[in-house]
């Protein structure tokens, strides 16, 4: 993360919002994906710094300051609503099961992607498929396919904000990569095909 | 080897957050090895696992906050704190 340039006065919390406002509702967008929300934690995140700004060391920049702040309103956030939600998903059915005969092999065999992988990954036509694709996905696996894949958040940190094992993590993962792998081949391969 | 394919499928998957035992490596690349389906799937798996890393990009690089957010962030700021 770069150091801050500027040497303007560090206690004022109008200059963290002109300095670091748009890094850090960007930071919580595409955490929260969600402009009101993440509007409000930029709002509690600015006032809870100028509450605390007695305790900032300096010896950080003042935006890894601000984004610690932020990780904490956001994890907060996440908890509250998978106890108030109560988002759970059953261990015991797994849903992957559908992709396969009962003798494990493939339901429907997987088929190789022929485009140019970078030219695909850098479309934006195909990000709005894989988000719609990521939409449709139950909100467990969702929650944490974005915070892992979507925002490359380490496992041990969703694990820590999601209160669940390593075990369940990697299930809950297993699940959704295999349900969006069927969702391309079908709205975005199949698609191409066609045309 | 039964439920060699659905086994398989989760170690590609797991392979992305953790390293895997040398058992299972043994295992997953003897099976991709002679299973066109499952190498076909993992990569697939990996060409999604780095397209959602650019999306993330692509989708929010450009994000800022609107002039009416800045002024209402603002007032908010100078009525709790006083500065």
């Amino acid at each position: 993360m770069k150091a801050d340039i500027t040497v303007t006065d560090n206690n004022n919390p109008h200059n963290w919002l002109n300095d670091h406002g748009d890094y850090l509702y960007r930071y919580a967008m595409s955490r929260l994906h969600d402009e009101e929300l993440a509007s409000d934690l930029l709002q509690e995140t600015l006032l809870a710094g100028w509450k605390g700004h007695a305790g900032f060391s300096g010896s950080s920049s003042v935006r890894t300051w601000l984004v610690g702040i932020m990780k904490h309103k956001i994890i907060d956030h996440i908890r509250k609503e998978i106890r108030e939600r109560n988002l759970v998903e059953s261990v015991e059915s797994d849903p992957t099961s559908a992709y396969f005969d009962a003798d494990g092999s493939w339901h429907e065999a997987p088929q190789a992607w022929h485009e140019n992988p970078e030219a695909l990954c850098a479309s934006g036509q195909f990000h709005t498929v894989l988000d719609r694709c990521i939409e449709k996905l139950p909100e467990k696996q969702q929650l944490v396919f974005r915070m892992r894949d979507v925002s490359g958040e380490e496992s041990e940190a969703v694990c820590n904000t999601c209160d669940i094992s390593a075990t369940h993590l990697h299930v809950l993962l297993h699940r959704a990569r295999m349900a969006l792998r069927y969702c391309l081949q079908h709205h975005w391969f199949n698609q191409e095909e066609k045309s | 080897m039964k439920h060699a394919c659905q086994e398989v499928s989760r170690l590609a998957s797991d392979s992305l957050d953790r390293p895997l035992s040398l058992l299972e490596k043994l295992r997953f690349h003897i099976h991709l090895s002679v299973c066109g389906n499952c190498r076909n799937y993992t990569e697939n798996m990996h060409l999604i696992h780095k397209a959602t890393e650019m999306m993330q990009q692509t989708n929010y690089g450009h994000i800022r906050l609107s002039r009416e957010q800045q002024q209402r962030l603002h007032d908010i700021l100078h009525r709790e704190t006083g500065v």
